[in-house]
């Protein structure tokens, strides 16, 4: 059966394999080979060595805040955000009457562009007409009617909101392996005379090491790809303070129209991406049999 | 006593999840129905009358409909294409034994540890390359690629569940391989397509960062760039710019409303046997 259907297995697979050569493999090779180089656009690459490297690691200030910031977000992402889903999902499971709605609700921020949460955030906040100023002002405390995404003191902390509490995906992801605990496991356990919140620390919580460690780092490595919320809200601005490894590497390439430099960033960007997903499946031995 | 303050802190935390999700979203949608006067003045409240006036004249301001018709067109082709490749190659890779398997599934999951982000200016050359550059093509091809691991992972799950049996007895019929993958396989396969190809177009519609380098100009930029490029000329038409929001951020809604029991059982499948 193998011999005769050899070739419709080509068939099958030859769209795909050419598919991921031109967006994945080309793309590749490009980067890690021009990420030595010294090259802007209209002219060919010259080899420079380690040269942007070094400069990336001892001379350029935007990169260390990009890098810090991007660190900085990945943590909380896979910490705080993977909370806030993890606890959601143990609260919804518990069924009660509002579940289906509340597991709906929570997929919207989800599931809508960006650049659109991006704008809600941005009217929300506007300093003139937002609703979070004019809730302010309400109880009487004009002060605090700021424009916060362009504020030194409360950027990063508006940008990071827009995204951290939005869990949703977490959420459901915990609620299936919730589901799939055999009912058994419980009626022993209450059988034994366990409370409903005992029953969550020490039976659910445990039985959900893959998932979550799943959740961490698909929260994770999200945040190596933040761009369009931070572009449609303050740019990287004030200054460099909600500067990511995207926008630097977006910047440099197609506004300062430096291609190898730009690369260089690019390679790091994914060496700290496998880093953190080795570090990931080491903490939770995500892979090795459960219990 | 501890019971119920946990139950405080239960509800709480369900009360405050559900109005940071919905609260933003409920609060442009009624802004838009507002005239800019009212934006400034009541900010907080209802607006005097539902008018559409926000809306047609987001409509009017002309790349608006363009950049509308392009995000159709990404989608629902980015969507196809995909759902079409990647589901014949999840066919192969679930099904058959063959040399190299192991190494191209290697590479394909890969694909799922490189950060779009890191290959902003390689793709950017390639694309220009190829001489799809500005083009909707460009977009779709790009697109199709980057839900590549997604739709892979989902639709392989998705044809490991089908018995061989199905295909068997297709073949004693004499039916051909590619009669079986197109008459049996892929008509039983639709709640596995369904996910993928939600989430495959959602991924279409919403993305941003490929799009605004792929494109310039107005004739192939899709609706994200939309909101981005007219942030400032809507500057003084509140009103306006969150309609503009509103047609972007609909579509994706009435898409997950419509098909979320299978966009939640299909991640939740994959999750629970991955």
């Amino acid at each position: 059966m193998v011999r005769k259907n050899r070739g419709y297995i080509t068939l099958f697979l030859l769209p795909t394999v050419a598919l991921f050569i031109i967006v994945y493999a080309v793309s590749l090779v490009i980067l890690f080979g021009t990420s030595f180089t010294e090259w802007s656009a209209g002219r060919s690459p010259v080899f420079t060595g380690l040269a942007n490297y070094i400069k990336l690691f001892t001379d350029d200030a935007d990169f260390r805040q990009s890098a810090l910031n991007t660190g900085i977000w990945v943590v909380l992402q896979s910490t705080v955000h993977v909370a806030i889903g993890t606890l959601f999902a143990v609260i919804l499971s518990m069924k009660e009457f509002y579940w289906k709605f509340a597991r709906t609700v929570y997929m919207f921020p989800n599931i809508i562009s960006g650049a659109a949460v991006g704008m809600l955030f941005l009217c929300m906040l506007n300093p003139e007409f937002g609703a979070v100023n004019s809730i302010v002002r309400l109880f009487g405390n004009a002060d605090y009617s700021q424009n916060w995404f362009m504020d030194y003191a409360t950027a990063f902390l508006s940008v990071t909101m827009t995204w951290l509490p939005y869990a949703a995906v977490v959420t459901i992801l915990i609620l299936a392996e919730i589901a799939a605990i055999p009912e058994s496991l419980f009626e022993s356990a209450r059988i034994d005379g366990a409370s409903n919140f005992k029953i969550n620390l020490y039976i659910i919580i445990p039985m959900l090491r893959n998932i979550i460690g799943t959740c961490v780092i698909l929260s994770g490595t999200s945040m190596l790809q933040k761009m369009d919320i931070i572009l449609m809200t303050t740019g990287g601005g004030p200054g460099n303070q909600t500067m990511n490894l995207p926008i630097y590497i977006y910047k440099t390439a197609l506004m300062d129209n430096n291609f190898g430099y730009s690369n260089s960033v690019g390679v790091f960007l994914i060496g700290f991406g496998l880093i953190f997903v080795l570090l990931c499946r080491n903490l939770f031995r995500i892979g090795s049999s459960q219990n | 006593m501890l019971k119920k303050s946990l139950g405080v802190l239960k509800y709480g935390f369900v009360i405050l999840i559900v109005l940071l999700s919905l609260g933003p979203f409920l609060w442009v949608l009624l802004a838009s129905f507002k005239t800019n006067a009212e934006i400034l003045s009541n900010s907080l409240g209802w607006p005097s009358s539902f008018r559409f006036s926000n809306y047609t004249k987001a409509f009017q301001i002309a790349p608006i409909s363009r950049f509308y018709i392009n995000s159709v067109i990404v989608g629902i082709f980015g969507t196809l294409l995909n759902l079409l490749l990647l589901g014949m190659a999840a066919y192969v890779l679930a099904r058959f034994q063959f040399r190299g398997k192991k190494l191209l599934m290697g590479a394909f999951s890969l694909s799922l540890l490189i950060p779009g982000a890191a290959m902003l200016q390689p793709l950017y050359l390639t694309v220009n390359a190829l001489g799809l550059y500005d083009k909707l093509i460009g977009l779709i091809i790009v697109y199709t690629g980057f839900g590549l691991p997604v739709s892979l992972y989902i639709l392989s799950s998705y044809f490991l569940t089908i018995p061989k049996e199905m295909e068997e007895s297709a073949y004693l019929d004499g039916a051909s391989f590619i009669q079986t993958f197109f008459r049996i396989i892929l008509p039983i396969s639709k709640p596995g397509f369904g996910t993928a190809g939600v989430m495959q177009f959602l991924l279409c519609w919403n993305e941003f960062q490929f799009a605004i380098i792929l494109t310039t100009g107005n004739q192939s930029r899709t609706l994200p760039l939309a909101l981005y490029y007219f942030k400032s000329q809507f500057a003084s038409d509140y009103g306006v710019m969150f309609a503009a929001t509103m047609v972007v951020i609909i579509p994706s809604i009435v898409v997950y409303i419509l098909l979320q029991e299978q966009v939640v059982s299909g991640l939740a499948a994959g999750a629970v046997k991955g």
